[in-house]
């Protein structure tokens, strides 16, 4: 019998809710209450999420994304800036021990990716891994990836655009010179694509989350089960999303 | 004095230094390391930002510093290394 893994869906979360979630998962996974969990999620309103080691106010314009809406958040793993607005987000919580996970963290990246390429593969998009953290689909990034290990436990998220608009994803990421910013736009047009523009039409959430399904139940050779946060995963969220992921302390800390 | 630097590791991710410095002493007083690099454990960026606090910025004290730190906890780094590390800080300095 293949081994079962836990599938939550969370849609239109508050970034706050969000980053919670995850930690909040990563610890009851640490402590063995809950079985290895993929989760699918997006983001309401659209919102920033910047890497552990970023540094806020150099990344992002704090005044223009409260003033267009967009909320900003800082992630418990490394890596950059993400603005998320019309994407799939995935995240997996495992322990490190587990058979499947390579102990090697750029291994362990490659591996997990490997689930996401395969979703792609389901929805007629061929794409590959490249290291560190990104998956390219014709050579432009559709895919972005970041990992933490924290308690013996791994979690890893990352993104699957939908659709993207690089204008607005521009308005909101500081640049270092706005005489280059055409250029930058131009440039990072050319280096990011999406389900919808290699597809050319439009894709919904739970059409991409069937394949990734798909994607992680092969490539783990398991089967997910869909199930729900346990009320201890619930309260922990809520105490993150309090205490950490919505504070000025946490967010301004870089 | 306060100064900056970025600066893209080879082969890695993009590292910003902040530092506040003693001119004369070309001594630390207070450093933060930001970018888009993975560290694990991720606190180990605070062990270094600490440990640099009253460190020389001569490239060897640098490195023989932050290798240390390195090896003595077991850091890994993904996007950065300890000579993109030593490089940056020095770059505060231009």
């Amino acid at each position: 019998m293949k081994e079962e893994w836990r599938l939550l869906t969370t849609e239109n979360k508050t970034a706050y809710s969000n980053m919670a979630i995850d930690r909040a998962v990563l610890v009851a996974n640490s402590k063995g209450i809950v079985p290895p969990t993929v989760r699918f999620f997006s983001w309401s309103p659209p919102a920033i999420s910047i890497g552990y080691f970023q540094s806020l106010e150099e990344e992002i314009d704090l005044d223009y994304c409260k003033m267009v809406g967009v909320d900003y958040v800082r992630r418990i793993t490394g890596g950059g800036a993400v603005f998320h607005e019309k994407e799939l987000t995935y995240s997996i919580v495992i322990a490190e021990s587990h058979p499947q996970i390579p102990k090697n963290i750029i291994d362990s990246y490659k591996r997990i990716c490997g689930a996401i390429i395969r979703g792609l593969e389901d929805l007629g998009i061929e794409s590959n891994y490249f290291p560190i953290n990104d998956i390219l689909t014709n050579h432009k990034k559709i895919s972005g990836n970041a990992q933490t290990r924290k308690s013996r436990t791994v979690l890893q998220h990352g993104t699957i655009l939908m659709d993207v608009n690089v204008e607005k994803m521009f308005s909101i990421l500081r640049v270092p010179d706005e005489k280059i910013k055409d250029k930058l736009i131009k440039d990072v047009k050319e280096r990011v694509t999406s389900i919808k523009h290699i597809l050319d039409s439009d894709v919904c959430f739970s059409e991409v989350a069937d394949s990734m399904r798909k994607g992680f139940e092969e490539e783990f050779n398991i089967k997910l089960v869909n199930g729900v946060l346990t009320d201890e995963e619930i309260n922990l969220a809520e105490s993150f999303e309090r205490e950490c992921f919505s504070a000025k302390e946490w967010n301004h800390r870089r | 004095m306060k100064s900056k630097s970025v600066y893209k590791v080879p082969d890695g991710k993009l590292l910003k230094i902040f530092i506040d410095y003693n001119y004369r002493k070309l001594l630390i007083n207070k450093i933060k390391i930001t970018g888009d690099f993975f560290a694990y454990p991720e606190e180990s960026i605070e062990w270094i930002e600490n440990e640099l606090i009253n460190t020389s910025i001569k490239k060897e004290v640098l490195q023989n510093k932050i290798d240390t730190i390195i090896e003595k906890n077991n850091i890994d780094f993904i996007g950065l290394n300890s000579e993109g590390l030593v490089e940056g800080i020095l770059r505060c300095l231009r």
